[in-house]
């Protein structure tokens, strides 16, 4: 009994030892995770005061960017701790102004929101949480960094 | 937030917009730890490996290419000044942006060497990093969407944040940590370019505790 253990013991340490199965070994773990996390879903309690705001307008042109307000003016946006932002809501909010020709004109605005220079700015984004913005395009640049090092390498 | 046993003292404070990052006395801990092994990473020089040629005396040494070595000195560096965002971030999907770009940078690291386990290696560890983005970015949205706020200042103490959300970041973060078990399996530890390579392990280590004080102070 004890000897065939200690052979599943050796099968086992012998498989894992491969660097290879390492990614196994953490998809098995994420698959017991994931299962948990589905299961505990109806534990999830939500909680009513929310700090960013959850209405949708769903007949803006902005549909789901509308965070309501008119370009160009003092918008009021909930931040977190507004005394580390006075400059939030004057930044021009949102819109180009081709881009509110555009939205006055077309229904679909809100589902173009990288197709045309200036489009919609998420001023929660850049005002109240720039560091975000900051890191995003910073862990761009590290791969951009790493794979024109690898692309540029002479083997 | 500073009263929980975890934490210690409030240092200092620094404030980005809604995102405010503190240094406690914990969070001071790791933050000089990080940047001692940035000035280390900054001031080596690479290892140059010796080998003994089989059967005689004659010893002959490893060329270090100055091309890789200034790369693999620019990812560590990289690397060290992201887990500085990460210890002292105040905000939790701040922090998982850092931890993301810790584990891209983890890969740059190994990608200087010309190896072919030391890149199979990386590319095995690519594809776990890549899937506990997942795990990470799915816990910091459900702590989101439940609570509202994303702000460890405002979660602190109040046991808000699910359960599953906190075993998401977690398991995001040993994703992410994973780098280490890959260093000692393939032996990168060995390979040319060493030093660059003790970063891996700082930054894992690093971002593993800073995870347990976080999961206990939200």
């Amino acid at each position: 009994m004890i000897r065939l253990i200690g052979k599943g013991f050796r099968t086992f340490s012998k498989w894992m030892s491969t660097y290879e199965n390492l990614v196994a070994v953490y998809a098995v773990l994420g698959i017991i995770v994931a299962m948990c996390g589905i299961i505990m879903v109806p534990l999830i309690t939500y909680h009513e005061d929310q700090i960013y705001s959850k209405s949708i307008n769903r007949d803006s042109p902005l549909d789901p960017y509308d965070r309501g307000g008119i370009p160009f003016t003092k918008v009021d946006i909930e931040a977190q701790y507004p005394e580390n932002s006075p400059t939030a809501g004057y930044v021009t909010t949102y819109l180009t102004p081709f881009s509110w020709f555009l939205a006055n004109s077309s229904p679909f605005l809100g589902t173009t929101i990288v197709a045309h220079p200036g489009g919609i700015l998420d001023e929660i984004l850049y005002n109240t949480r720039g560091l975000d913005t900051v890191v995003e395009t910073s862990i761009l640049f590290t791969a951009f960094a790493i794979a024109s090092f690898l692309f540029r390498r002479k083997e | 937030m500073f009263n929980l046993p975890i934490e210690g003292e409030e240092l200092f404070v620094l404030e980005f917009g809604d995102i405010v990052n503190y240094f406690s006395l914990y969070t001071t801990t790791l933050f000089l730890f990080a940047t001692a092994f940035i000035i280390i990473a900054i001031i080596a020089r690479p290892e140059r490996q010796t080998d003994i040629v089989f059967g005689t005396d004659a010893v002959y040494t490893k060329e270090i290419n100055p091309d890789n070595l200034r790369f693999q000195r620019f990812m560590a560096i990289a690397c060290g000044l992201a887990t500085l965002g990460a210890v002292c971030s105040g905000d939790l999907f701040n922090f998982c942006l850092f931890t993301a770009l810790i584990g891209i940078t983890n890969i740059g690291i190994v990608a200087g060497v010309n190896n072919r386990y030391v890149l199979n290696a990386a590319y095995n560890y690519g594809i776990v990093a890549m899937v506990a983005t997942t795990f990470l970015f799915g816990g910091a949205a459900t702590a989101l969407g439940t609570c509202g706020t994303l702000s460890i200042w405002e979660l602190a103490g109040l046991g808000m944040v699910p359960l599953a959300a906190k075993m998401f970041l977690v398991l995001g973060v040993m994703g992410e940590g994973m780098a280490p078990f890959y260093i000692a399996k393939a032996e990168i530890t060995r390979a040319p370019g060493a030093p660059y390579v003790l970063m891996i392990h700082v930054s894992s280590l690093l971002i593993f505790l800073r995870i347990i004080e976080i999961i206990l102070t939200v």
